[in-house]
């Protein structure tokens, strides 16, 4: 593979300039090879044998079996004038999730797993400093690592389907108890953003304010600047939400509704935290560019808007996203205020319908519906990142290129 | 008031940085069309002196006259001051996020209040002047250390000044880009722009300075032609200073 890069330098140059640099990794060999498709079987045989045997199971949908019925999985009878009401709902469902656990295919996978993992692990790590070239060392390598892993997750799975697996699932895993809540949740996602990026919004433009009052040669001005900074920034996010609405709003009966009231704290909170961010932001940018700005008569406040904030703004995108990860998964203190029904975000929904089902499965969805939302930014930070990291001085290099 | 004929006068200035004596008692009078050019070791206060008179250091002590107005005098608007000094930096100091153009049309608009189209028309005007026309589009993080330093200087230039200061200007250029900058320089000379140039090019100093000042602790050591001071030096410090660096 290598050979043929390094052959094209026979033919036109641009060809060559256009592929970037030769790649000087060598040949791969049958045993580095096999190693690493070891590796990567045995984390497939781990992970996508045990999800591929609880597929089938959920598909094939069978009734309950003796063995389920022992543990106390029955099937839910409502109540009658006669009897009252029995057994779990979605048993049905936790029954064909406990029953694959335990399925023999899932024991033979686990544990071939296992044993290919292991294999991998010691061929890899056994044989990795005779390998002749770069990539045979690396698969090596990389088989080794990926049994390691096959390894321990298959590891814990035997374990884990060792316990009360039908306790874990019925608690857990009893997604039928969501019935009717699904479309619950997307509502929920959508009030946690409302606040969330309300906050944000409102958070960066009072914090690029407070930021410029911070940094002010000025001690009066500067001083009630950090005094906000520092209580809000001091005292926890709860204690403000609580403070606020029920000391503030209802003590002083302000024609604010909860909503409202959290979106405001929010607002006041992510201030001072931004500020911090924007400072640190514009201090980083060199005095000389306050300087060149000033000699061309520009007052401060020209200065900062066209030459430092400008460039501020480019290095703290990162730390602020950042920030913005987080008040997305502080947004569920707003259960401590007590929402109305339709204004109840994921976290609060969650609980509600924990309350009103003795069911955790409500939490687990929750956790995902929060990844849903927070895994998205968090790859757009890394990529904010990178760009600025790999910009010459964080601009819009990379365009042109040079 | 002032009444000479100078176009910036610096009476008795002194600067402090906290207990550090960096200017003892400058006096100084620059007359139209002058290139006065500075020399002295590092931590002379060449600049510090330089930068008294655009007000980026504020004297502590004394007084700086530009065109007849006293400019340390508190009431006096130093950003409308500023529009007739013009200075490069040694660091270029060019706005990164802006083109070259919007390097120059940002003060334009902003502090001249030229319309767009204006604005432009100078600033390319000014471009071309230091050749960089061809480049106005260009990012400071994609040009030389000698482009970004000529388009420093048509930055200052576009302001149409009265006076352009430079602060070591070829200081942090590679040797082979010195040329270009200075070649731009000797040509406001030329043309009659008044300057002030601190600098470490004593063939510069020589060739385009129509006078010199030699520094040293603070002070004005020796001052006059520049070429009587290279050929014949009154004190040991400004013989032991041109011993070192010719």
């Amino acid at each position: 593979m290598a050979e043929t890069v390094r052959g094209s330098a026979a033919g036109p140059e641009a060809v060559v300039a256009r592929t970037g640099p030769p790649d000087v990794r060598g040949t791969a060999s049958p045993w580095a090879l096999s190693i690493f498709g070891a590796g990567i079987s045995a984390l497939v045989l781990v992970i996508g044998g045990v999800a591929l045997v609880q597929v089938v199971y959920a598909l094939e949908g069978g009734r309950i079996t003796s063995g389920c019925r022992a543990v106390g999985l029955v099937p839910f009878t409502p109540q009658t004038p006669t009897s009252p009401a029995a057994g779990i709902k979605g048993a049905e469902g936790v029954c064909n999730i406990v029953e694959a656990a335990r399925a023999t295919p899932t024991t033979l996978l686990l544990w071939l797993g296992v044993v290919v993992g292991v294999a991998a692990l010691a061929a890899g790590f056994g044989t990795y400093r005779r390998m002749e070239t770069r990539r045979r060392r690396e698969l090596c390598i990389t088989g080794a690592v990926l049994g390691i892993q096959a390894v321990v997750i298959g590891a814990f799975l035997l374990w884990f389907r060792e316990g009360r697996v039908d306790r874990f699932a019925s608690q857990f895993l009893n997604f039928e108890r969501l019935q009717g809540y699904w479309v619950g949740f997307i509502g929920a996602a959508k009030n946690t953003l409302l606040l969330a990026f309300g906050g944000e919004i409102g958070g960066i433009v009072a914090g690029l304010v407070l930021a410029m009052l911070a940094i002010s040669s000025r001690r009066a001005v500067r001083a009630p600047a950090r005094a906000y900074i520092n209580f809000f920034r001091g005292t926890p996010l709860l204690w403000q939400l609580s403070f606020f609405y029920f000391g503030i709003v209802l003590g002083l009966n302000l024609p604010l509704g909860v909503f409202a009231a959290a979106i405001i704290v929010f607002i006041l909170n992510t201030g001072a935290y931004a500020a911090e961010v924007f400072r640190a932001g514009i201090q980083s940018i060199e005095r000389g560019q306050m300087e060149a700005a000033r000699s061309l008569g520009m007052t401060y406040l020209q200065a900062m808007r066209f030459a430092i904030v400008p460039q501020a703004v480019r290095r703290v995108i990162p730390p602020l996203m950042n920030e913005f990860v987080i008040l997305i998964k502080d947004t569920a203190l707003v259960l401590v205020l007590g929402l109305a029904r339709d204004q109840l975000e994921i976290f609060n929904y969650a609980q509600e319908g924990y309350s009103s089902t003795f069911n955790a499965t409500f939490f687990v969805v929750a956790a995902i519906a929060y990844l849903a939302v927070t895994l998205p930014l968090i790859r757009l930070v890394n990529i904010a990142e990178r760009r600025l990291r790999g910009g010459l001085l964080g601009l819009n290099i990379g365009q042109q290129g040079l | 008031m002032n009444n000479d004929s100078s176009l910036v006068r610096l009476e008795n200035v002194h600067k402090w940085f906290g207990s550090l004596h960096v200017l003892k008692g400058i006096d100084l009078s620059l007359a139209p069309q002058e290139v006065l050019v500075i020399i002295g070791p590092s931590g002379s206060g060449k600049s510090t002196l330089l930068r008294c008179v655009n007000l980026l250091e504020l004297p502590t002590q004394g007084r700086v006259w530009f065109d007849g107005r006293n400019i340390t005098d508190v009431r006096t608007d130093v950003d409308e001051v500023r529009t007739h000094i013009g200075i490069v930096f040694q660091a270029y100091n060019l706005f990164p996020h802006k083109t070259a153009l919007q390097n120059i049309t940002v003060a334009l608009e902003r502090v001249l209040r030229l319309g767009h189209n204006e604005a432009r028309d100078r600033a390319l005007q000014q471009l071309t002047r230091v050749g960089m026309a061809q480049k106005a589009e260009g990012y400071p993080g994609q040009l030389s250390g000698g482009q970004q330093q000529r388009v420093a200087i048509a930055r200052a230039l576009a302001m149409q000044p009265k006076v352009m200061l430079f602060d070591e200007v070829t200081s942090a250029l590679d040797p082979e880009l010195v040329g270009e900058v200075l070649e731009v320089m000797l040509r406001l000379a030329g043309e009659g722009m008044t300057m002030m140039v601190v600098t470490h090019e004593m063939g510069f100093a020589r060739e385009v300075g129509t006078r010199m000042l030699f520094m040293d602790d603070g002070v004005i050591v020796e001052e006059g032609e520049p070429r009587e001071l290279f050929y014949h030096p009154q004190t040991d410090r400004l013989r032991q200073f041109l011993a070192k660096v010719l």
